[in-house]
């Protein structure tokens, strides 16, 4: 058994899992603070700029937000609950991850009907590629819900507690790419 | 042993296995390499039968496959070679048996970080079997060239995706481990030189590579999407317009490369000085000297090497403002790798050296680092670089870092802690012919760089720059590097005979045959399937070496 994967270690004061969501989060962050300087350095040095309100789906990105904030509030009031139902409201936030991306398959499917592909202009190529990307997080966290929902009765309540705090702040990095994405692309 | 196994001491002899696999692939295509520029008229024997008629008729390579050999060597020898045996092997196999835990803190993760490695290198490799062959357009894949390459492109940037994911999952594990998994009493500054540098190289790969991994999805799009994130307005290639939305900036690319570039630099430098430490220490009964400023001076290298990457970019017309602020973090971030090697050759004072294989291998990376350091210097500066950019000069400086520089370190680590792994001592005198062959192979394959370089020869020359005038007296040294390679290679047969030879005959070795100080001594070898039978604790500094002792032990932390 590998120590502190469930309690804290006196010194560091967070456990194993709570360290390595930190870790991997801030490689996220520069995965994705890349990915938006390559958007910033782009859009600096181009003469012109379409605006996103003309091509992209507005009301269907506005309920993507409202959906995903939804989501990470179920996964964040989870971590309060006791394991059980915390599994439960698991499988309701997977629910709504799953209607995030049935809209996003529309929204694709709409820009594509319109004649709007990656290969169009490079405003379509960044939203493209990262909102394919998030989707892909999007994707990432519902098969980790549903591993953490599942796996509670095998591992029992304090991993999957752990697990719970691990998947709260996943899921609001989430959000917080999720909300530049429509600053920068529904809303410019 | 299982195959997928989820132990550390079986990862880690995956990954040394693999990387030392596809060191030896990467060798031989530089082997053809530098056959070829040797005689460029005169084809490489036996080479049409290996590889097709079409591909190097009477053995003469294509310029496409010249060109594939040396973009899969940089490829191969970075990403699939050094850091894997640095980072994966050594790191997975040591650091757990060196904070005293009993596994890596997530143990499934870290079998996926081999897999995918291994994945992402057959991937890469598959490419040499596509109709256009594998990725042709140098180690660092530029745009808008690398946008129109053949499939093999396509490949490389699958894998690069693949490596930075399992290098993430891998670095991660090593983190946590480190600050989490340490022994009773191993405070941050009890801990050996060595995990101090895991944890560094550890951050600089989970921070530096998702920019790569950024990077290459969006050449993957511009590829197989038709984006046109590194295409630029109004390209045109033989006399035709390229047919893409345009835009684009391949400077972006440049950056997001080297934003990983350069602390890749230090990924594959840190874990060799880790080792260096380790065996210098044990070579020469000492304390490591200086071992606080060493800690501070790594620390301080993993901050700064995220400020310095544009000095690889000093050609791209950056404007003297950003070229002033990259010179200056350059000339700052030599200043701690100047510490931490002047450190270690001052350990040597006083020391009582005992010159075994380990200590020869690591005593002879002092000067053949410093030397690759301090060529790296006029490139730093960027009068100085613009003439010797993309010259042999550059190819010299970092081979003489990362061969008989970091390769020198690993091999060290592998003579040192092979007795660990195995129960078994690896053999003294096949190691020495290793040694000293290698040593004289390596300068005589490098050394000639330099002046080629100087007199301001292309790194990518295809026949070896035959063509121009002032390149004339070149033809002997560049016959002397292909010697000196072909002697290299034969050398190497030495330590893969002692390597297999020695898993099975060599003789045996009790727990701890060096004497040693650190954690991972104090338990059987090979360790046991949970590394320590009693849970261990740290009792006092990691060097507590005593030449004083009538049988010069060192004191273990096994000691009360």
């Amino acid at each position: 058994m590998i120590p502190y994967t469930i309690e804290r270690r006196g010194d560091t004061q967070v456990t194993n899992v709570t360290l390595g969501v930190w870790l991997f989060l801030a490689s996220e962050a520069m995965l994705f603070g890349a990915l938006f300087s390559s958007y910033a350095l782009l859009r600096v040095s181009a003469p012109d700029w379409p605006s996103g309100r003309d091509l992209l789906e507005l009301p269907m990105g506005a309920l993507n937000t409202v959906v995903l904030i939804l989501l990470t509030s179920l996964v964040l009031r989870a971590r309060r609950l006791a394991p059980a139902a915390a599994a439960t409201r698991l499988w309701v936030a997977s629910a709504l991850g799953l209607i995030f991306l049935v809209v996003k398959a529309f929204e694709y499917s709409s820009e594509i009907g319109r004649g709007l592909f990656p290969s169009t202009n490079l405003f379509l190529a960044l939203y493209f590629t990262l909102t394919g990307f998030h989707a892909l997080h999007v994707i990432g966290g519902l098969a980790a819900n549903i591993w953490a929902a599942t796996g509670q009765r095998r591992v029992g309540d304090a991993m999957t507690a752990g697990r719970v705090q691990a998947l709260g702040l996943y899921w609001v990095f989430v959000d917080v790419v999720w909300l530049a994405i429509f600053l920068l692309f529904y809303a410019s | 042993m299982r195959v997928f196994s989820t132990d550390h001491k079986v990862i880690g002899l995956q990954y040394a296995f693999t990387s030392l696999a596809f060191l030896l692939i990467g060798f031989v295509l530089i082997l053809l390499l530098r056959w070829h520029l040797a005689w460029p008229m005169d084809g490489v024997p036996g080479l049409e039968a290996l590889i097709g008629k079409s591909r190097a008729p009477r053995g003469l390579l294509q310029p496409e496959f010249y060109l594939q050999l040396g973009a899969m060597h940089g490829t191969i020898m970075v990403f699939l070679a050094v850091v894997p045996l640095a980072v994966g092997a050594f790191g997975n196999y040591l650091v757990p048996l060196m904070v005293g835990a009993p596994d890596m803190a997530f143990p499934r993760l870290n079998a996926l970080s081999y897999w995918l490695y291994l994945l992402a290198g057959l991937v890469m490799l598959s490419g040499f079997f596509l109709p256009g062959g594998a990725a042709q357009s140098g180690w660092t894949s530029y745009p808008p060239l690398a946008n129109l390459a053949t499939g093999g492109q396509t490949l490389w940037l699958v894998g690069m995706f693949l490596l930075a994911t399992s290098s993430l999952v891998g670095s991660l594990n090593i983190i946590v481990t480190i600050v989490q998994l340490r022994a009773p009493g191993m405070t941050l500054m009890r801990m050996p030189f060595f995990l101090w540098a895991q944890l560094v190289t550890s951050f600089l790969l989970l921070l530096a590579f998702p920019p790569l991994q950024a990077a290459a999805v969006l050449q993957f799009m511009d590829r197989v999407a038709g984006t046109s994130f590194f295409m630029p307005t109004g390209l045109i290639v033989s006399g035709q317009a390229v047919q893409a939305s345009g835009g684009g900036s391949p400077i972006l690319w440049q950056h997001l490369f080297w934003f990983l570039g350069h602390p890749e630099v230090y990924v594959l430098i840190l874990p060799a000085l880790g080792i260096v430490a380790e065996v210098l220490a044990c070579t020469t009964r000492k304390p490591l000297w200086g071992y606080r400023a060493m800690v501070g001076s790594a620390l301080f290298i993993g901050v700064m090497s995220f400020l310095v990457w544009a000095h690889h970019m000093f050609l791209t017309g950056m404007g003297p403002t950003m070229s002033t602020f990259f010179q200056v973090t350059t000339m700052i971030i030599s200043v701690p790798s100047v510490i931490i090697v002047s450190a270690l050759l001052l350990s040597l004072y006083g020391g009582s050296i005992r010159f075994t294989v380990p200590g020869l291998f690591a005593l002879a990376f002092l000067p053949m680092f410093g030397l690759g350091g301090l060529t790296g210097l006029p490139l730093g500066l960027a009068a100085t670089d613009i003439p010797l950019h993309d010259t042999y000069y550059v190819i010299g400086h970092f081979h003489y870092i990362v061969a008989p520089g970091t390769l020198f370190a690993l091999f060290a680590g592998i003579y040192y802690w092979f007795p660990k792994v195995t129960g078994r001592m690896m053999n003294e005198r096949l190691g020495r012919v290793h040694f000293w062959g290698s040593f004289i192979g390596m300068n005589g394959i490098f050394f000639p760089m330099f002046l080629q370089g100087l007199a301001g020869m292309n790194r990518r020359l295809f026949d070896g720059g035959r063509t121009y005038e002032i390149f004339e007296g070149f033809d002997g040294s560049f016959r002397g590097q292909a010697w000196s390679a072909v002697f290299l290679g034969v050398v190497q047969l030495f330590f893969i005979v002692n390597l297999f030879w020695s898993l099975r005959r060599g003789a045996p070795a009790d727990r701890n045959p060096w004497r040693s100080t650190t954690l991972e001594w104090c338990t059987a070898s090979p360790p046991p399937a949970h590394n320590f039978d009693t849970p261990p604790s740290v009792r006092r500094p990691p060097y507590e070496y005593t030449p004083a002792d009538g049988d010069m032990h060192g004191v273990t932390q096994e000691r009360e």
